[in-house]
């Protein structure tokens, strides 16, 4: 059978010119607008490196290791923010990504038909509430659960570790990570369920014909093929947690010190920025907030690239495995 | 057989949910249409016009109405903005951004006028180019200390249990100190829970600058300042951040300005004045405290850094009061160049003259918890708003009447 060309040759020599006219006017703005994108983001870090010129030849590279931020006696040090970002980036992933991918697998795989699509649904709705939304319900919520409940039993049974000193009260790093998980899950979970919902059927059919169980085709089927979904949508959960502002500002209670429990409060280098770069304490302050923001960028240059180079190492051994 | 079994249509699922997400998008599609015509269709039949009467004066002739700018404080934001809604003369518009940003915009010339609750202190002031700008204030206010309790009555601080419980050195309710202040009371022992502003502000200048003169080791360890390097708490973003920190933390102590504090109904306590009195902060005996501290106000293109309507003598005082300031260039046509108009010059002043007015701007603060300037006050910037010239030349002011709250 016979379909036919879906593109007929053009009528007219004109209308070939046209056409031809058309392609290159086409690729030129695509192109414009792929230079733009690739222009702001150097721009971007120009200008962020620019203006943080006074602090960057000031300080050197003090900047980087100090630990102390005290604008008004002249002394900056990035190292509090980037602790607290990354602790509280990290302990969010802890929490969230074994969430997401359970609440994944149960959604493609487990769950009648009916409710996959409803509660699914639902789940990316919550990745489009506004994060102030997360904070203030972090703050009135969950801020007094964690007091009253939550940290006070941490503190008996594990205070030993060390990581759950100090008295808990409410407002602290670990409420800003509980906080955080919640917000990358539901980009987690949805990513990742998209990635296991094109598993094709034949994969999960081979393994269901050998005699596998449910976990067994989960973990032997699905997740390996899915691997580069759950990974990318693990890493855009991260990029949200590092990036997140107004929510962790409202619960980790603002302490420009390197956290030393999971109880104490902290800043990340976000909250800094929004609750200093408003108000500088000295005209030094403003230098060194901007270069506190491109050290925040590079950490996310960097977690991204990682993540790029795990899902190219799991693409590479995953098509080896698969066919 | 091959052949037609991989060109089969994909399972019937993955059918549905492309149709359905197509849909979904056609309905989006659909609402923001209906959306965007409905707002157009309002636009044109005048819905969001507010309807501009006439504005009546005393005699005098208005400009022609032009569009003006403000930025700064968040403090006087909602006082600024039931202004700009009233004032019928010109169009206002206030962004409330801040007090430090407000002060860089009238630094960059970017703002008509800038508002902070603290006045410029030395670097700032040095910023500022040619032809440097006038400080007027413009209302007043007044930090109070919010608590989360369980206590039977209100309790009363005076200078040194507050700055001992934000030094870190009083930890407990039960203190002696706090106890001696407050018989009869049984203060629970728990551990004081303080919060701070995280944030740059006003509120932090007033109660860091009361604590420096109320408390030698304050002032010489903290100090006083929009932020101060705090030596104990927990940091929280915003009036309304402090508030919901210490209303959601048993056992804290918190510092708000009162506006905040009477709107959210948030217990606060009285505080010691020079004369002795626990005073607990109410509209009238903040305006009496600023009456009678009677600042001896500096020239308004002067260094206002260290003007202080704290401690008034008055018995019933409260010692905790704070004026709010505007900034504005002493020369606008020198400052804003051919792009600001004489015209425009008359609108900044007229609107400015009428905010300071007893019975103009001021009439709007009791409603909002905001302190009206004492006569003498609003007769000192009247004054230097009249000052202000265009390239040289005196501007005509003219000030609007009959734009009240109600009305």
């Amino acid at each position: 059978m016979s379909l036919g060309n879906p593109f007929p040759p053009p009528a007219s020599r004109a209308r070939l010119r046209a056409a031809k006219w058309g392609d290159r006017i086409f690729l030129v703005l695509t192109g414009l607008g792929a230079a733009g994108v690739i222009g702001l983001l150097v721009a971007f870090v120009a200008v962020l490196y620019y203006k943080a010129q006074p602090t960057i030849k000031l300080l050197g590279f003090s900047f980087l290791y100090t630990q102390i931020w005290n604008p008004t006696g002249g002394v900056y040090g990035v190292v509090p923010f980037a602790v607290g970002t990354l602790l509280t980036s990290g302990l969010a992933l802890l929490i969230a990504v074994p969430l997401s991918l359970g609440a994944a697998i149960f959604l493609t795989q487990q769950a009648p038909q009916w409710m996959r699509r409803p509660v699914g649904q639902v789940i990316e709705l919550l990745a489009s509430v506004p994060s102030i939304i997360y904070g203030f319900w972090g703050l009135i919520v969950l801020v007094p659960i964690m007091r009253v409940d939550v940290e006070p039993l941490l503190k008996e049974y594990l205070g030993w570790t060390g990581w759950f000193g100090g008295t808990p009260i409410g407002l602290d790093v670990l409420t800003a990570s509980v906080v955080l998980s919640i917000m990358a899950i539901p980009t987690i979970t949805a990513v990742s369920r998209d990635s296991m919902a094109a598993v094709p059927l034949s994969q999960k059919e081979a393994a269901i014909s050998l005699g596998a169980t449910d976990w067994e085709v989960t973990r032997r089927a699905v997740v390996p093929y899915a691997r580069s979904g759950i990974v990318a949508g693990v890493t855009l959960g991260l990029g949200r947690a590092l990036g997140e502002t107004m929510a962790v500002t409202l619960v980790i209670g603002n302490k420009s010190a390197i956290p030393t429990s999971l109880f104490s409060q902290g800043q990340t280098i976000t909250s800094l920025l929004a609750n200093d770069f408003f108000e500088q304490a000295t005209p030094l302050e403003l230098p060194a907030l901007i270069e506190a923001a491109l050290v925040l960028l590079v950490i996310t240059l960097a977690v991204t690239i990682i993540g790029r180079v795990i899902l190219a190492r799991f693409q590479r051994s995953g098509t080896a495995g698969l066919e | 057989m091959q052949n037609s079994s991989s060109s089969s249509p994909p399972p019937t699922e993955t059918i549905q949910r492309k149709g359905q997400s197509r849909t979904g998008l056609y309905a989006v599609v659909a609402v923001v249409v209906v959306v965007v015509l409905i707002v157009a269709g309002g636009y044109a039949l005048g819905w969001f016009k507010t309807s501009s009467p006439s504005t009546s004066t005393s005699g005098c002739t208005l400009p022609a109405s032009q569009t003006l700018s403000g930025a700064g404080s968040t403090l006087v934001a909602p006082l600024m903005i039931a202004w700009s809604l009233a004032y019928t003369a010109s169009t206002v518009n206030y962004a409330s951004v801040g007090s430090g940003a407000g002060i860089t915009d009238i630094t960059s010339k970017s703002v008509d006028y800038g508002a902070s609750d603290a006045p410029l202190n030395p670097a700032q002031r040095a910023a500022i180019p040619s032809p440097g700008v006038i400080t007027i204030p413009e209302s007043a206010g007044a930090a109070v200390p919010i608590y989360n309790l369980a206590v039977s009555h209100t309790l009363k601080f005076d200078g040194a249990v507050l700055a001992g419980i934000y030094l870190g050195d009083i930890t407990n309710w039960n203190n002696s100190a706090l106890q001696a202040i407050n018989p009869g009371v049984t203060l629970p022992s728990a551990t004081i829970q303080v919060v701070h502003r995280s944030d740059g502000s006003g509120t932090t200048f007033v109660w860091s600058s009361w604590l420096s003169d109320e408390n030698a080791t304050w002032k010489s360890t903290v100090g006083f300042g929009t932020t101060v390097n705090w030596p104990t708490g927990i940091g929280a973003k915003g009036n309304s951040g402090v508030t919901a920190t210490v209303q959601s933390t048993p056992d804290s102590i918190g510092y708000v300005d009162i506006n905040y504090a009477l709107t959210n109904s948030v217990a606060y306590g009285a505080v010691e004045n020079p004369s002795g009195n626990y005073i607990l902060a109410n509209v009238s005996n903040i305006a009496s405290a600023i009456k009678d501290a009677n600042p001896t106000l500096p020239a308004p293109t002067g260094d206002w850094y260290n003007v202080s309507v704290l401690n008034a003598p008055g018995a019933g005082d409260y010692p905790l009061a704070t004026f709010t300031y505007i900034f504005l260039y002493t020369d606008l046509g020198a400052a804003y160049g051919s792009s600001f108009s004489m015209v425009d010059a008359e609108n900044l002043v007229d609107f400015a003259a009428w905010m300071v007015n007893e019975s103009g701007g001021q009439l709007f603060s009791a409603g909002l918890y905001y302190v009206p300037l004492p006569a003498a006050v609003s007769a000192f910037d009247a004054s230097a708003i009249a000052a202000l010239t265009y390239n040289g030349a005196k501007i005509p002011v003219c000030v609007p009447t009959g734009i009240s709250p109600t009305g």
